[in-house]
């Protein structure tokens, strides 16, 4: 039995449970600003919670990767300096209802988070939360989750993932903190109910499908060997260098470390998000620039992303969300820009330069 | 439209510039368009969806831009006073610049949802509009079309800012500025910021405190705009950019409506026009510092 | 505690190499942490002003030496410049070591020809010093360093120092105009006093460090010497913030600076993308 039937009251009397305990449940809501739009909000219940509306304006990186984030607390003192250290370890959390693309991106940046040294901020939050992840319905043309190798039937990075039914939703746990999550809730369901949810999931990918065709292994190599190629020049003309993107993109984890006062002996070291994408990011102190103009930062963002990081980490740093293509105030594409760029790969011999 | 189209091929085929910069369809609507080929010229459109105001695209800074060589670009007349404004401050030479001008009849705030010009649909920028027909071009397209309806949203919430109290205002801002996540989206795609290296950006000493704090917020925010004072149009570049969808664009104009009463001036598309706070004038009577 | 977090030295000696280049002798506060610290020539480490911000260099004293670690710089930004402002006694902030180092055991039982520009003996330095301290199991141990003035020399006492061994073949030189009436050394752009002091590659390992130009005209006089470019070995220096590969900021291609490097062979850095 690979789907439970968990009905609408059960799902509500389980957020009750948890908002009563005091863990925070986040899940996609009507904005404040703007009723149209979605954002992952925390709700006290389940009735606050907007499902199958739209994709929300941002990813669910914000709560295990905050904006900014204290690292280490100083002070001077006349014996020196005195370290006050941050807690790694993180309050409960769930996150209920949220995409496919949003919850893989997680398990995706992982990789580099784990890579040698452990990132002890990003996995004390992995580590208290609960992730709940509901079939998308809400997919368009500029999304392309297929193209990298999941989809919305993705149940990548979940605890538990929801198929909506009439009457309430197909649960399917996948792992012991989904089963612990449910703590036995939800009914055997029968065999037509399991193959509507497979179904269900199959007919959601097939919509995302059509955008873009999946991402040949050789992308990430072909990037690579085209690295000098000329048409990096003209790929990127209406690019500000303006980072939204980046700020948006649910796998996008670079970030700036400052030291800040709040008062003449005291202050904060934080990190803060930032983006290859702005001029400054890779300046030296000499006032070199490595990547002088945007076109040299719109390719590190493609190769970091198509092309670096799956040959670092078996992954592409991309969930095919498409939240960077629609807030891009220049109109940049990223379906299109990989369209265009596969198709080059395509028609060209390996390591051509042209 | 072919007026635009046949003028870009001419002015390419010719060799007068090298680059059109205008407005093409794309995946997702109308976005910029650079065409470098004449037989491209096609591609280039202009209607009520032609929201973005391309003259950030003249920034002297944009390396991969001015490699392309001369350019001629699309502008409504509301982006004619960016050009202006570049201009102005020299950062652009009047003669390097061709300047096509389209007569305009208003855009859409949302163009992806929306494609008739109604009070709600229109642009709040567009009320009261007084360069549809510009006059900084050295060519002027297409016909008049009638005024823009008015969308009352932006008066009214100016006007409820207004009878808001300092606190009220200072309380109603610090709110809507806590979703900054001080990227400078704002910053970079907005065409009158092009500072070779920004206030918020020095470190020695750091002015403003680089995360996203309230007060660091506060500062960003309120320096960028005092920054803009009398020099910012309106496009509103800078809240479509923002990824967290802040009303950047209420800041802005609240601040050159503050403007306009002290300094009866507003931000025109004439480069021999000083701006305000860019020029110092001996008989400048100063009485705000008696 | 996080991986963030540093540990907190205190600053024992300062010396100025030069107008402009300082070295800091720092020690371990946690008297456990001094115990336990080791690291391999080659690596780094991100040293913070508490209240300004951290800052990237070298370890630039050898492993051998216990109870201290050293870094020279120059102070061109926000943090070098409060580095300077600190005294004998003052706590500054140490993460590490990073990073990858030289391949010291390959190099046992052969020879070495180090070459070094300007402040780039930093890095050059903490190896020498770590050759020089397991002297009997290296061959010969040439130095070849070049500087603009005589003033620009840094690590003044340790030159003098190893030109009075005769366990090393020690070549100075300036640029020509650098010179002092008194200097007995090359007055020869570095590349040219390479050049004219070197004449065997065989079993013999090159490390350089200096100013990117300099590098670039010295690789090919040690082509022409013979040295192959696998056993050329130098650091990079990129702008860096964790050091550790998770800001994504000090990459070339896919080669991550703070955890493939710094320490590169001439031949990998061929094969990077020429962004840098």
């Amino acid at each position: 039995m690979m789907y439970r039937f968990l009905t609408h009251e059960e799902l509500a009397s389980l957020v009750a449970e948890l908002v009563a305990s005091g863990t925070r449940v986040i899940a996609p809501v009507r904005a404040k600003d703007d009723a149209s739009q979605i954002d992952y909000l925390p709700i006290r219940k389940l009735e606050d919670a907007a499902f199958g509306v739209r994709l929300p304006r941002r990813s669910l990186k914000e709560f295990f990767l905050p904006p900014t984030e204290v690292l280490l607390y100083y002070k001077q003192t006349k014996d020196g300096v005195e370290i006050r250290e941050v807690p790694t370890e993180a309050p409960p959390q769930v996150i209920l209802g949220a995409t496919s693309c949003d919850v893989a991106a997680l398990e995706v940046v992982d990789k580099v988070m784990g890579w040698g040294y452990r990132d002890e901020l990003w996995f004390g939050r992995r580590e208290a939360t609960t992730i709940v992840t509901l079939l998308c319905s809400m997919m368009d043309s500029t999304c392309f989750c297929t193209a990298v190798g999941l989809g919305p039937d993705s149940a990548r990075a979940s605890d538990l993932y929801l198929v909506p039914v009439e009457g309430g939703y197909l649960a399917q746990v996948l792992t012991p903190k989904g089963e612990a999550l449910l703590e036995g809730r939800g009914a055997a369901a029968s065999e037509a109910l399991q193959a509507s949810a497979e179904a269900a999931r199959s007919e959601a990918r097939k919509k995302v499908e059509v955008n873009l065709p999946t991402i040949p292994a050789e992308f990430s190599g072909w990037l690579s060997q085209n690295f000098d190629n000329p048409f990096w020049k003209t790929l990127a003309l209406r690019c500000h260098g303006c980072g939204a993107c980046a700020a948006l993109c649910p796998t996008c984890h670079c970030f700036d470390m400052v030291d800040e006062h709040d008062s003449a002996e005291s202050g904060a070291r934080r990190r803060n998000w930032d983006s290859c994408q702005t001029s400054k990011f890779t300046v030296h102190s000499s006032g070199h620039n490595p990547r002088q103009s945007q076109s040299e930062r719109f390719r590190q963002r493609m190769q970091h992303k198509f092309s670096i990081y799956p040959s670092r980490f078996g992954e592409i740093l991309c969930t095919g969300c498409g939240r960077c293509s629609r807030i891009c105030p220049g109109g940049m594409d990223l379906p299109e820009v990989l369209g265009k760029l596969l198709a080059l790969a395509g028609n060209k011999p390996e390591g051509s330069a042209q | 439209m072919k007026e635009l189209q046949e003028l870009a091929r001419k002015l390419l085929n010719e060799g007068t510039v090298k680059v059109v910069i205008g407005y093409e369809e794309g995946p997702r609507g109308v976005r910029a368009a650079f065409i470098t080929d004449p037989t491209q010229s096609e591609k280039l459109v202009f209607d009520k969806r032609c929201v973005q105001n391309l003259v950030a695209y003249l920034n002297p800074r944009r390396k991969h831009l001015i490699q392309l060589g001369k350019a001629a670009i699309v502008v409504k007349g509301c982006d004619a006073r960016s050009v202006a404004g570049l201009i102005r401050e020299k950062q652009i030479e009047r003669g390097n610049v061709v300047v096509i001008a389209m007569r305009c009849g208003g855009v859409l705030e949302n163009p992806a949802n929306e494609s008739e010009l109604t009070c709600e649909t229109v642009s709040v920028r567009c009320a009261n509009c007084d360069v549809r027909e510009p006059k900084l071009y050295d060519y002027i397209l297409g016909v008049l079309p009638p005024e823009p309806p008015v969308n009352p949203a932006r008066a009214e919430q100016i006007a409820a800012l207004k009878l808001m109290t300092s606190a009220e205002r200072w309380q109603f801002w610090t709110e809507q500025l806590s979703r900054c996540i001080r990227c400078h989206a704002c910053r970079e795609a907005c065409p009158m910021c092009f500072c070779v290296q920004c206030t918020a950006d020095k470190t020695q000493p750091q002015w403003i405190d680089p995360s996203s704090t309230p007060r660091a917020n506060r500062a960003w925010q309120t320096m960028r705009t005092l920054h803009q004072a009398g020099r910012c149009v309106d496009c509103l570049e800078c809240e479509r950019a923002c990824p967290e969808h802040i009303p950047l664009g209420l800041l802005a104009r609240y601040v050159a409506d503050a403007v306009e009463q002290r300094f009866a001036y507003k931000s025109c598309d004439d480069p021999s026009v000083p701006a305000p706070l860019g020029v110092y004038r001996t008989d400048d009577d100063e009485e705000f510092i008696r | 505690m996080n991986l963030y977090q540093p540990h907190l030295m205190r600053i024992r000696e300062i010396t100025d190499e030069t107008a402009d280049t300082r070295t800091l002798r720092l020690e371990f506060k946690d008297p456990g942490v001094a115990e336990q610290f080791q690291f391999s020539a080659g690596q780094f480490g991100e040293y913070s002003v508490f209240g300004e911000g951290e800052s990237t260099f070298c370890i630039a004293s050898p492993p051998t030496r216990r109870g201290y670690i050293e870094c020279s710089f120059k102070a061109t930004g926000k943090v070098t410049q409060a580095l300077r402002r600190l005294a004998v006694g003052d706590t500054v902030g140490f993460r590490g070591p990073y990073g990858n180092s030289f391949p010291l055991d390959e190099m046992k039982g052969q020879s070495i020809l180090f070459i070094a520009g300007g402040i780039g003996l930093a890095p050059v330095r903490c190896l020498i010093w770590n050759v020089l301290d397991l002297r009997d199991q290296f061959k010969d141990v040439t130095i070849v360093y070049g500087a603009r003035s005589v003033n620009d020399l840094v690590y003044k006492r340790e030159l003098e120092e190893w030109s009075q061994r005769s366990d090393i073949k020690l070549c100075l030189a300036v640029d020509p105009g650098g010179q002092t009436p008194d200097w007995k050394g090359l007055v020869a752009l570095t590349p040219n006093a390479v050049q004219q002091s070197v004449t065997a590659s065989e079993n013999t390992f090159a490390v350089i460090c200096g100013p990117p130009i300099m590098i670039k005209f010295t690789l090919p006089v040690l082509d022409k010497l013979g040295f192959p470019a696998e056993r050329i070995y130098t650091t990079l220096e990129n702008r860096m913030k964790c050091g550790l590969g998770k800001c994504g900021r000090c990459n070339i291609g896919s080669t991550y600076v703070c955890k493939d490097g710094p320490v590169f062979t001439a031949a990998e850095i061929k094969k990077m993308p020429q962004e840098f």
